[in-house]
């Protein structure tokens, strides 16, 4: 019996309705309805290989570089349909930015990293570039680590600056939404806790989805949380209440480490 | 002898065949370089270094021999075969690995290195009866009345056009190395993490941008290195070139003029040379050629290694 | 213009571009492929592989000679090159491999591979032509030994290196002596890819001309004394192709055919080996 709750209009940023994902044969993603709350973090937990990190791939459709996708449903943001064929992907993606496991920064120096997406928008003028490189490493807590080194190449810096760097590149374009793909899980423990205080301060500004296995990860950091079992949705539910008094059965035996 | 004895001696013995001939490598090359310089003394005794290499005339009759035709042939051969091969085989490799469906990525890369592994003499001969009638039939013409006519530019393209020229063999030696070039640049391009290309795409870049600000740049030391590589072999390629370049010892000033390469020379005329200074003078064209391509391709080797190093 | 629209183009542009690389190399590659199925059948006769040539401007003959003596040479390259080889590669992937020496041979090696392989012929015509007198066939077969033994030297490393680490110390764990892992279960392991290996090596050396130039040299008779000049297909085709007769053109086409199916059937073989092999 799954169990999701539906959260007030003026609250929702996206709403995902129906939503079923299959890669040729393989149907990862089933059938999932879940609203996702403006400037809020939602975490998506669930055992390896429940389709939670395919369906934080459906919100910026990284599913489209490769073949043999198909979409079913809707993504529904600000009244437009995120998988419709009008959409332009390109766009899509520079409005919902991405972090992933491990860190991936270019091949090119902390400023141009950063720069990077600012330019592709057409912003060239240096001093706006600069100005905006600038905020965005404050943003993501790394400027006084890096200030000195802007120039030099991004590959040099530590693991957990890397992924602050990443953070901070997805945070320069200003989107509206982040999607996190177990960004801590490469981390140790320190470097973990700084990123952790960074997307819960993200979430005045923007909005979070986060997939993570780490559950005090999602205790930690979300205000929402749902639950993945073999491609579907479980529970959906504040966090507080999935962690305290879950309405279905499986969501409570994961909770407690009874599987997964 | 004990058994343990015999065991030791027998590994042993082993090991100092095995060790032998690994040194052979070692050996050959060693080999190489002395009798190449042993044979070529006389000829170095008397025309030096310098004066050799920079003397433009090949004179079999009055026994005067200088390099520079020759090494001219083969510098500017090379490099215009770079200038053709080196576009064609990254867009070849970007279309193997970020545009082809899968279908056919897998015959792509088999026919790549299916036409990478003919020989160079068929891609020789198929550039004399082939591709020489048309070049001076066809696209020597043409280049002459378009890009010929532009000042300066137009003097590259002078001359009567017969096919048999620097211009032919260039575009046969670049068709013969863009396979290897293409092969080398995709699996250069193939070492970039999918991830790092998806986040680039994360941040809304077209597929074009995460190309040139991804995926060459990150693999910019290997895809260098394999150039280096190509140019290397094409400094030494003899047959691919020996059938259209026409051996003809001069410093050409057209790309439609006939010229010699190293290689060529040595092709054509080791069995013909009739006097002691004759032929030490081609053992010297080899030395120099020998020298030439083992430093282009230590370098190439030096320029990956320093890429693979942490 | 909108910078999005700007960048669209721009990408749109470059990928045609790149496919259109694609067209003009593969363009290029098969023309050349079918030019010599096409200008290279109608000179494939029973008579090519049967009869000798004749006398320049009679028609008729065929290239036996070549055939046999391409063999001959290729054979001697590989009686020499393929042991040499295969333990000159066991010492740097085993006795050898965490050495200076080892890695510089394995460097040194790989630069081999692509030295220039006319210089090879000039080196065996200074230490065994030049010094007899006159060309033979063996020198022929030693220049092609010297291009293949760097080939199939860093494929058996290479191959070798894949075989576990834990396989040798599970042997050794029994008590057997080195050369006995070695021999007994290395190679064992990586038989196939060195196989391979050679395969993909000979197909590189009878495809070899420019060392054969000054060496073996060529022949117009059948010969199978290889202590004086020996013909080869190669050389034979340098020679037809460069001469003034229809005839011999067309029998160089017909050279041309035989080795380029027989170079590919060979690599092609070696490529479905290493796949069956390693498909895990």
């Amino acid at each position: 019996m799954n169990k999701t709750i539906k959260l007030a209009n003026d609250r929702v940023l996206i709403r995902v309705q129906n939503l079923s994902f299959s890669y040729g044969h393989v149907r990862a993603v089933k059938d999932i309805s879940m609203d996702v709350a403006k400037n809020s973090v939602t975490a998506l937990i669930g055992p390896s290989g429940c389709g939670k990190t395919t369906f934080l791939r459906c919100f910026n459709r990284m599913h489209d570089l490769y073949p043999g996708n198909c979409y079913e449903g809707k993504i529904l943001m600000g009244g437009r349909n995120l998988l419709g064929k009008d959409v332009d992907i390109t766009e899509l993606r520079a409005g919902i930015g991405m972090v992933f496991q491990k860190p991936t920064p270019f091949p090119m120096s902390v400023f141009d990293n950063i720069a990077y997406g600012l330019k592709l928008k057409g912003i060239r003028n240096q001093t706006e570039l600069s100005h905006r490189v600038e905020s965005a490493l404050k943003h993501a807590a790394l400027w006084d680590e890096v200030k000195d080194r802007l120039k030099s190449g991004a590959s040099g810096l530590s693991g957990g600056q890397q992924q602050r760097l990443v953070i901070a590149r997805a945070l320069a374009v200003e989107p509206k939404v982040i999607l996190f793909d177990e960004p801590t899980s490469a981390l140790d423990p320190i470097s973990t806790s700084k990123i952790e205080e960074l997307i819960f301060r993200l979430k005045e500004e923007i909005t979070v989805i986060i997939v993570t296995h780490n559950m005090q990860q999602a205790a930690r950091i979300s205000d929402y949380t749902a639950f993945m079992y073999v491609g579907e949705l479980i529970e959906f539910n504040e966090t507080d209440v999935i962690f305290t008094n879950p309405d279905v059965k499986l969501t409570e035996e994961y909770i407690t480490g009874r599987f997964g | 002898m004990s058994k343990q004895n015999l065991t030791d001696y027998k590994d042993t013995l082993f090991r100092v065949i095995t060790f032998g001939a690994a040194m052979v490598v070692l050996v050959v090359i060693v080999g190489i370089f002395v009798s190449l310089v042993e044979q070529s003394l006389p000829a170095i005794r008397k025309f030096g270094f310098f004066h050799f290499i920079t003397t433009p005339i090949w004179d079999p009759v009055h026994e005067v021999f200088g390099a520079a035709s020759s090494l001219y042939g083969t510098i500017v051969t090379t490099v215009l075969a770079m200038a053709i091969a080196i576009p064609v085989s990254i867009g070849i490799a970007i279309f193997m690995t970020e545009l082809c469906p899968n279908f056919l990525k897998g015959a792509m890369g088999t026919a790549i290195e299916l036409l990478a592994a003919i020989p160079s003499i068929i891609y020789g001969m198929w550039g004399l009866f082939t591709l020489a009638p048309i070049m001076g039939n066809t696209v020597e013409p043409f280049l002459q009345h378009t890009i010929g006519k532009i000042p300066y530019l137009g003097s590259l393209f002078s001359g009567t056009p017969l096919g048999i020229d620097i211009l032919t063999a260039s575009t046969v030696l670049s068709i013969m190395i863009i396979p290897f070039m293409a092969s080398i640049a995709r699996d250069t391009f193939m070492l970039t993490p999918q991830v790092l290309r998806e986040s680039a795409y994360g941040i809304g870049a077209t597929r074009w941008e995460v190309i040139r600000n991804v995926v060459l740049p990150y693999s910019k030391g290997g895809v260098f290195g394999g150039m280096v590589i190509a140019m290397g072999r094409a400094l030494g390629e003899t047959m691919a070139v020996a059938f259209v370049l026409g051996n003809k010892h001069q410093i050409a000033h057209s790309l439609l003029d006939a010229s010699a390469t190293i290689t060529v020379t040595l092709a054509n005329e080791f069995t013909e040379a009739d006097s002691n200074m004759y032929m030490a003078s081609l053992f010297y064209l080899a030395l120099i050629l020998f020298v030439m391509s083992f430093l282009t391709l230590a370098a190439a080797k030096f320029i990956l290694k320093e890429r693979s190093a942490p | 213009m909108n910078i999005l629209t700007k960048r669209k183009i721009q990408n749109k542009m470059a990928l045609s571009l790149s496919v259109l690389a694609a067209a003009i190399g593969l363009f290029w590659l098969f023309f050349i492929l079918w030019d010599i199925f096409r200008h290279g059948m109608s000179f494939i006769t029973m008579d090519l592989f049967t009869k000798d040539p004749m006398p320049p401007g009679f028609k008729g003959g065929g290239l036996r000679n070549a055939f046999v003596g391409q063999m001959l040479i290729t054979l001697v390259a590989m009686v020499i090159g393929i042991p040499f080889g295969i333990l000159g590669g066991t010492f740097l992937s085993e006795y050898g491999r965490h050495s200076r020496l080892g890695r510089f041979i394995s460097t040194l090696s790989d630069i081999m591979v692509s030295v220039p392989s006319i210089v090879i012929g000039t080196f065996v015509y200074a230490i065994m032509v030049r010094p007899i007198g006159h060309f033979n066939g063996w020198a022929g077969g030693v220049a092609l030994a010297i291009i293949m033994i760097p080939v199939v030297i860093r494929t058996t490393e290479d191959m070798m290196s894949l075989v576990p680490w834990s396989l040798r110390e599970a042997a050794f764990a029994l008590g057997a002596p080195y050369y006995k892992v070695i021999t007994q279960v290395v190679y064992r392991g990586a038989a196939t890819g060195i196989f391979t290996g050679i395969l993909l090596s000979i197909a590189r050396v009878a495809g070899e001309t420019a060392p054969l130039l000054f060496t073996s040299f060529n022949n117009s008779f059948f010969t199978t004394n290889l202590n004086e000049s020996t013909p080869s297909l190669t050389v034979t085709i340098f020679q037809y192709a460069m001469g003034p007769y229809d005839d011999w053109h067309g029998m160089a086409w017909a050279a041309a055919l035989v080795i380029t199916v027989a170079i590919l059937l060979v690599t092609v073989a070696g490529r479905l080996l290493i796949k069956w092999r390693y498909r895990n």
